[in-house]
This record gives structure tokens, sequence and C-alpha cells, in this order.
């Protein structure tokens, strides 16, 4: 095992950010002291939902008397009993007119029910809420309701839902296309210049984000409002959704979130079950929580990828490439409200960390009867990333050189950079890679993992055969349209931080601490951040696409400098000296004029504001500061992986792994590092394990954690990071993202490697990767005795 | 619950008597009453987590007469008379205390939630390992392969393990 990655500890007067200091959230996780939604149950009764049973079909009726009935239940609720606005959730994402128009985007509204009454269109969507006194009584009655359903045809298939003849799977639509794209530039390409193209069709199946706690939902009601304890990504756009959907003020809801374990983006969706809790709590007058299980989970929470490119790369005889084309198909299941988001996201990406002077994608999303989706980790960047990887191999090898080597010919370095795209970004603003040398990264991760590993490891395993492979990614990090951040001096000399981006495991109480004492130029251990609560910022939009480190963090440091910046101007009024006298210290404020020294405590400070204080008419130290980037910060990476193929069986092992990536400043590198390793075992998944698999009808098979496997200890190796600071001017911190650098290129890595370890004789083209063929090729590489 | 709830034969009690964390715990629970909501529920003892409820992700790992158990796959009354230890109970424990300083050192865990059941899981390979057979990293990963985590990779826990293996007088760093 390689050593521990050295320390970058905090030294008296240096800044946090930058440092390691040790995450605040640690001691209480590890003493079983987390509050997750589950623990805050005591005393609510339960909700529990019975789903549907059916991919697709009409409901021909529901009768609840029996299960009325049963002990313990108080109630048992379908879509006719909820009062509600409007019984369907809206698109959380409308991509910027300049980017529709640049780009042709196109999207129905989807209008899937809260608790359907006449139709449901994949199983697992939930129908019927059923309150009672525990979930073993609740779970006991949901067999007593009475549904009785008409089978309509499952369409599972993309292509067949997109075909001309097929019947629109949600009635108020005219087809079941989801959603569209088209992006074409540059020059058409002179025939004799292209010395091999190569066509292909890579498949990126169905997996998702499936973190070890699933999801919950708590509500209390308390007079007119309701507050909803929720296990989210996004409060802010959880309570619009709430509001939406039953037309309460905005002021009638509050949204918390507790502790939450894991994300991973399924958790950055509004969900039906976050409108009918409250509903019934508001309904009942009782305190409700509803607590996923892991069944209902893999059934009824969003997934994610399940893509189909059809690729066209045309390289010239040096490699370079000329022409790069892509059509491709998502599989949305019955719904996603981030459509936009992952259909903009794969069109973008294909672009990739190149020149590539022209170009050609379209793409197309479709309805089928499957799970709703979202943006699971990368969302359409891995899709885009394992499309583009996989053809630069493909005509590297058809030309007889390495795939180092034709990444090493087309990607951009520090004398293209920064780099336009004839092309705007999902906010309408042009896309210029603010990076540096893109070329480095894929230096340096060879450094890390050069080839000639194979040899050392091959000699260790000779049950394997043993290949190497890279891939390179580029990432669009720290989306708008905003980001909140709160500051305020509390009433005992410290500070409070709050921020619209919930913490889901990226460690917000460290991270945000750290920006804002740098900001207020204090000691950490004043600085508390509570966790996101939509009473303490108004506004707020979340966590997810790698933008909390870069909006929420710019919005928290603007909001600590301006509390900085008025808190001295109070010193020296308290102090009765000049504004520019007064310096800040850790503890508070000093003041000299030469002859005198004065100095005044955050405590000081805060009894001065409080009532009965000198300044109690200033009011309370408070800022919020919401932070707008002019558009996004672009990180890139290169991945690089030895695989080991099993001879006998096919299996793969991914023996070793290592990022090198061009990334901002680092806020805590302890805690990007995690970021990347933790990316990299989500991504190891994908490309090996992980599949939500339907049976012909639309019935999900992969329906407990012994069928949709995670990667466990023995999945993935040790991961080296080298990360390649290029601080950025988009932002106040200088950050880019970091949340999905280590998941974007892990399939088409692995792919790679694994096709180097069989000596080419078998083309990856879907995740998860089959073991078969890769059995069959092993066996004659055994045979030949190569 | 109403009054017909408590002649319905689903919500027969049994009573029950158990040790937890040390302490005697007396009382009536449904016989389907898993130990995990039991732990959980009635005793509120909350550090046990739920990450599957079907015995596969370790995060319900608790001990029982020493040995580690999935209190998702286990009936409340399986435990009478039995000493049940969860990870609150392991408050005091000095292998848990150095496998948790080492896992906050090695950023061993992100979101916490797979992590009391890593500690149960850990603290009794630890304790258990036989002398003669080395604690390495490989033993580490296989002893520890039923516990899911989805946030870390694992590296950081790996390291945690073997460096509170390696060093029980002070739980300082150790390299390698
Ligand atoms: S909750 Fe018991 S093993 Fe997953
Ligand atoms: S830290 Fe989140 S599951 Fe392990």
């Amino acid at each position: 095992m390689s050593a521990p990655p050295p320390r970058v500890t905090h030294g008296p007067g240096e800044p946090y950010v930058g440092t390691s200091v040790p995450r605040v959230e640690d001691q209480r996780l590890l003493d079983g002291r987390g509050r997750f939604l589950a623990d805050l149950a005591a005393g609510a009764l339960s909700v529990v939902f019975l789903r549907s049973t059916e991919a697709h079909a009409v409901i021909e009726s529901i009768d609840t008397t029996r299960a009325t009935d049963m002990p313990g239940v108080v109630g048992v609720y379908t879509g006719n009993d909820l009062p509600l606005a409007r019984d369907y959730i809206g698109s959380l994402h409308t991509p910027d007119p300049g980017f529709v128009a640049a780009t042709g985007f196109r999207m129905p509204e989807q209008r899937l029910a809260i608790l359907p009454v006449d139709r449901v269109h994949y199983v697992g969507q939930p129908v019927v809420a059923l309150v009672a006194s525990d979930r073993y009584l609740g779970e006991d009655a949901l067999e007593a309701v009475d549904i009785t359903y008409r089978p309509l045809p499952a369409v599972l298939d993309p292509s067949a839902s997109l075909a001309p003849d097929a019947a629109p799977i949600h009635p108020h639509l005219p087809d079941n296309e989801a959603g569209r794209i088209e992006v074409e530039f540059g020059d058409d390409v002179a025939a004799d210049a292209v010395a091999v193209t190569v066509e292909g069709t890579y498949r990126i199946g169905r997996h998702g984000a499936v973190p070890l706690e699933g999801r919950g939902v708590l509500a209390r009601v308390d007079g007119q409002r309701v507050s909803v304890w929720t296990s989210t990504q996004i409060p802010h756009l959880v309570r619009q959704g709430i509001c939406e959907a039953t037309g309460w003020s905005v002021d009638a809801v509050r949204v918390v979130v507790p502790d939450v374990g894991g994300g991973f983006g399924t958790k950055a969706n509004v969900y039906a079950e976050e409108v009918v809790v409250p509903v019934l709590a508001r309904l009942t007058g009782h305190d409700l929580v509803w607590v996923e299980d892991r069944q209902e989970h893999l059934v009824g929470s969003a997934q994610g990828r399940d893509q189909v490119h059809r690729t066209r790369l045309s390289v010239d005889r040096e490699g370079r490439v000329l022409r790069w084309e892509d059509d491709f198909l998502l599989d949305i299941g019955a719904g996603g409200l981030w459509v936009a988001g992952v259909v903009a996201n794969t069109a973008i990406h294909l672009l990739g960390p190149y020149r590539i002077p022209r170009v050609r994608l379209r793409g197309r999303a479709a309805f089928t009867n499957k799970t709703i989706t979202a943006q699971y980790r990368g969302a359409g960047r891995p899709e885009a990333c394992f499309a583009l990887e996989r053809s630069l191999d493909d005509a590297a090898g058809r030309l007889g050189i390495t795939p180092v080597e034709i990444r090493r010919r087309n990607l951009l370095t520090a004398a293209d950079l920064p780099y336009a795209q004839p092309l705007p970004y999902r906010d309408g603003v042009p896309i210029v890679y603010d990076g540096g040398d893109y070329l480095r990264c894929l230096d340096s991760v060879l450094e890390l993992l050069p080839a000639e590993t194979v040899e050392r490891l091959a000699a260790e395993h000779p049950d394997l055969t043993i290949g190497h492979g890279v891939g390179c990614y580029i990432e669009a990090t720290g989306r708008g349209s905003f980001e909140s951040g709160r500051v305020r001096l509390t009433s005992t000399g410290g500070f409070e931080v709050a921020s619209g981006a919930a913490s889901a495991g990226q460690a917000h109480e460290t991270v945000f601490a750290q920006v804002a004492a740098d900001g207020l130029g204090c000691s950490l251990e004043l600085v508390t951040v509570r966790r996101s609560d939509t009473d303490l910022v108004r506004h707020g939009v979340g966590t997810f696409a790698s933008r909390s480190a870069v909006l929420a963090g710019s919005a928290i440091r603007r909001a600590a400098e301006q509390l900085l910046d008025q808190a001295t101007g109070r010193a020296a009024q308290l102090l009765g000296v000049s504004p520019d006298l007064v310096k800040s210290t850790a503890s508070g404020f000093a003041a000299a004029d030469g002859s005198s020294e004065w100095e005044i405590s955050w405590a000081d400070l805060a009894t001065a504001c409080a009532p009965g204080g000198a300044q109690e008419q200033l009011g309370p130290l408070d800022v919020v500061e919401y932070f707008h980037p002019e558009t996004v910060t672009w990180t890139m990476g290169a991945h690089a992986a030895v695989v080991g193929v099993h001879r006998g069986t096919g299996a793969v092992s991914v023996l070793s792994y290592a990022v090198a990536h061009e990334g901002g400043v680092e806020i805590n590198p302890q805690v990007v590092e995690g970021q990347v390793i933790g990316g990299v075992a989500q991504g190891i998944g994908g490309a090996l394990l992980e599949q939500f698999r339907y049976s012909p009808t639309g019935q999900p098979t992969s329906t407990t954690l012994a069928e949709y496997l995670l990667p466990g200890t023995c999945d993935v190796p040790d991961v080296q990071v080298r990360h390649l600071g290029v601080a950025t001017p988009c932002n106040p911190l200088g950050v880019r993202g970091a949340g999905e650098s280590g998941t974007i290129a892990v399939s088409a890595t692995v792919a790679g490697a694994v096709e180097d370890a069989l000596h080419g004789l078998v083309r990856v083209s879907e995740t998860p990767i089959r073991t078969g063929p890769l059995r069959a090729a092993a066996e004659q590489i055994r045979r030949e005795g190569q | 619950m109403t009054v017909e709830d408590a002649f319905s034969p689903l919500a027969q009690r049994v009573p029950l008597a158990t040790t937890v964390n040390g302490r005697p715990v007396t009382l009536a629970v449904p016989a389907r009453l898993t130990l995990a909501d039991l732990l959980r529920d009635e005793l509120h003892l909350t550090g046990t987590h739920l990450g599957c409820e079907h015995g596969v992700c370790g995060a319900c790992t608790v001990l029982v007469d020493g040995r580690s158990v999935r209190s998702c796959l286990l009936f409340a009354v399986q435990v009478e008379g039995r000493s049940v230890v969860t990870v609150e109970g392991l408050q005091d424990h000095p292998t848990t205390g150095r496998i948790k300083c080492a896992m906050a050192r090695h950023h061993g865990l992100q979101c916490g939630f797979c992590t009391p059941g890593m500690l149960v899981t850990a603290t009794e390979l630890i304790d258990r390992h036989p002398p003669e057979k080395p604690l390495d990293e490989a033993c580490v990963r296989e002893t520890m392969s039923g516990n899911i985590c989805r946030c870390t990779g694992y590296q950081g826990i790996v390291r945690a393990v073997l460096e509170a293996a390696a060093d029980p007088a002070t739980g300082t760093t150790h390299e390698g």
C-alpha cells in the first residue's frame, strides 16, 4: 500500500483555504450520533406507499375499504384524496434561450402524476399512500388495498419508443420524445485528408447513485406552517416543488436537511413523496414520516445513464481528429425532471478536451416504461466520455499508434488554452475552456501509473492477463444561476454560516467554515456551519453538478468579507478611532495610534449590537450574499488504469488506478481527494458491476443489493490522485468543481485497459462490461501461449 | 395504537430479556420486530443504520455475544439472554477509539452512514484476529468486504483499520 497523502496542515496566521483541516463532521458520525432522516422519526406515524406493480397500465379501480379497516391504519389516500393545486412536479431546469437557439434544443412538458389515478408508467411508481401507527402495520395494510390494472404494452426500448408509429406513453403528448438537441460546426473535411474513419455503437448501461441511505421525508404541522425534513441535496427546489403542487405559499413551508447519507444526484430531485407526506401531515394533523426501504429505492428513486451512442470519428495520418459525429439516444424512463440538463451535458461534453475542427452531434431522449431518471454523478459526461474515448482508442488501433499517443496529438495544450468552442454553454454564454494545460494531465497520470506497470503486475498475478488504459475528460463545473451564503455574528461572538447548498457527505461543515474563517480573518473554531434550512437562507439552489464549492463557497466568502467590512466600521466607532487604524485579529479587532492600543473582541461587538448595547440601532451583523457566476469553469483530467482479466472466468479486476486532474484552488485538499477517489469507486461500479435490469415486460429485476451490485472493498484498488491546480478567475476563491471528476472517465479507461489486456481480441463497447466475451479471448490467449 | 389493534395477532407481543450495551433490557416486543428496529425505534439507539434491510450492506452490523451480526436479519426475540453491543456501546472501547481516530485522519468517512457498521466490523477484526495470521491489507479488505461504503472508495477505511491494528499502544501514524 502506498504512503498516505502528505498532509497540508494549518499554521498560525495562514489562510485555512488550501489546508486539510480535520473534518468537523467526523466526531458525531463516528460516535453514531449523526442525525439522519430516519433518526428523527420518533413520535411520528408512518407513511407507506403502495407502488405500481405494472410497467404500463390503466388503473381500472382502487378500493381502499379493506385496508382502511386494518389494525393501526389512520387513513388510506389515493391521488383523488389529495388537495393539490397541480398534480405533477415541474421541470427543474430550463435551458437558456441562447442555448436553445444555437442547439435546437426542445423538450415537452412532463406531467407524471404525483399519485396517478388513471394510468401508471413504471413499476415502483407510488399510487396509494397509507398512514399507520407503525411501518409494520402499514405494510400489512398495503396488502389489503385492492387495485385492478389493465396492462398496456410496456415500452422498454428507446428506439422503439421513438418509432413514428409508437403510441405515446404520456397521453398529453404527441409522441415519446422527451428532448432533442443538435450541434454542428466546422467546415467539411476533404476526403483525401482522412486516413482512418472508425464507426461504433456504444452503450452505457442504466445505473445510478444508490446512496447507502435511501430517501425519507418527515413532516410536522405547526399552526399554518409545515416543516419538512427530507434527505435531499436541493432543499429550496423541494420547497418550490411542494408549493407549486399544493398552492401553499413559500412562507408556509420550511424544508430542512438533516444529515444525508450520500446523494450523488438521485437526491437532487423533487419526488412525489416529498409532496405527499407534508400534504398528509396537514390532512391528518399528525407528524408523519416515510423512510424509503432499499427495495423501494431500487425501483422508485431516480436512476441514470442508459444511453446509446452511434459514432463516427475521422483522423488524419498523424492521428489528428478531423471530424467527430455522434447520434445519441437517452432512455429517461417514465420521466426525468432534469432531462434538459442531461441532454445538454451529453452534447457539450462530447466536445472533449481536444482540438476537434468539425463536429456533428444529434441527441434525442425517449420516454419508456422504466423508472424515472435524474442527474447521476456526471450526468451525461461519463456517457459522452465513453463514446469519444472509445472512438479514439479504436482510431489509434487502426493507425497503429498507442492510445496515449493519439491523445497526446489532440489534447489542448498551454498554447491552445483558453480555448473557445463555437457554441454557447447551457447558460447561453459562449464556451471557453479556462484551463491551463490539458496535456500536462496526461503526462502526469502516466508518471503516476506508467504503462510499464503492466509487467510488474503480470509477474504478481499469473492467473490474470494484464492491460493498461487511459482516458481523458472535461467537465463544466459550478453552474449557476446562483447560490446563497449567509454569515452572521452570534450573540456570543461566534459565527454561523448557512447556504442553500446542502451537504450529503461533502464536508460542507468543514470547508465552508474554512472559507468563512478566511473571509472574516478569524479562527476556525469561531465558525459553525448550519445544515441547510430554508428558514436560514430564504433562497438557494442546491448541491449537484460540482457546484457547491464554487458557488456556495464564493457566496459565503463574499458574505464573510462584507461582514468583516461592516464590523470594522462598527469597531472603529466603538473605539472612537478612524476605521483605517483598525486591524482585524483572530479574535476580533485591534487599533493603535502610536501611543495607545485598544482591542475589541467579536463578543464585544455582539454585545454592542444586542438590545441595550451601544450599537443596538445598527442591528445585528448578518449578511446574505448571492453569488451569480458569469458562466461555468472547466475541470479537466486524465485517468489511467491497470486491470487484470482472469484467464479462467473473464472477470475483470482493477489492480491500480490513477487520476491527474486540473482543478482549481482546493479549499480542503483531503476532501477534494476523497471526492475524486469516491468518484472512481462509483465509476468502477458502473463499468463492471452495476445495472438496473428489466424483464421483457418491464419488471425490474435488480431489486436488492444482491442483484444491483455495488463495488466492495475487493473491487476498488487504491487510487493515486495528483492535483494540478490552476486557479480560475471565474470566482473569488479560484476554485473549480471536483465532485464528478473521479467518475467521468472510469468506464472509458477501464474498457481501454481490458482491450489492452486481451491484446485487442475484443472490442469493449458497452457497460457494464460483460465477462463472457472476455473469457473467450482470455482463453484464446492462454491457448496461444501469449 | 387503537383498542382493536391490541387484539391483532400481528401486534402480539412477546416478552424479551436481553442486555444492550451492558444494560439489562426487559420489554415486550412484537414477535416479528427485527433487532435493528428494536435498537433504533424502541431503544432509540440510532447509531445502527439501515442501508438495505436484507443483509447485504453491513450498515446495521452490531455485536451479539462479541460476534458481528446484521441486526436487520435477526428478530429481536433471537437475542433473548444475549449481550448486544452497538456503536454507542463501543464509545469507550479502546480498539474502536483507535479506529475512529484513524478514520478521521485518513478521511475514511464522507456521509458517515456506513461508518457505525464499519467500526463494529473493524473492531471485531482487530480484537479477534488470530495473532499467527498477518493482519495485512488483503485481510482487511476481505474481512470488511461485507460492509458497503458508497462514498469513499474504501481507501481511507482500509488505511485506518491497518493503522489502528498496527499500533495498539498509541494509535499514532503508522507508515506502511
Ligand atoms: S441493513 Fe442490514 S445488512 Fe444492510
Ligand atoms: S461514507 Fe457514505 S457510505 Fe460510507
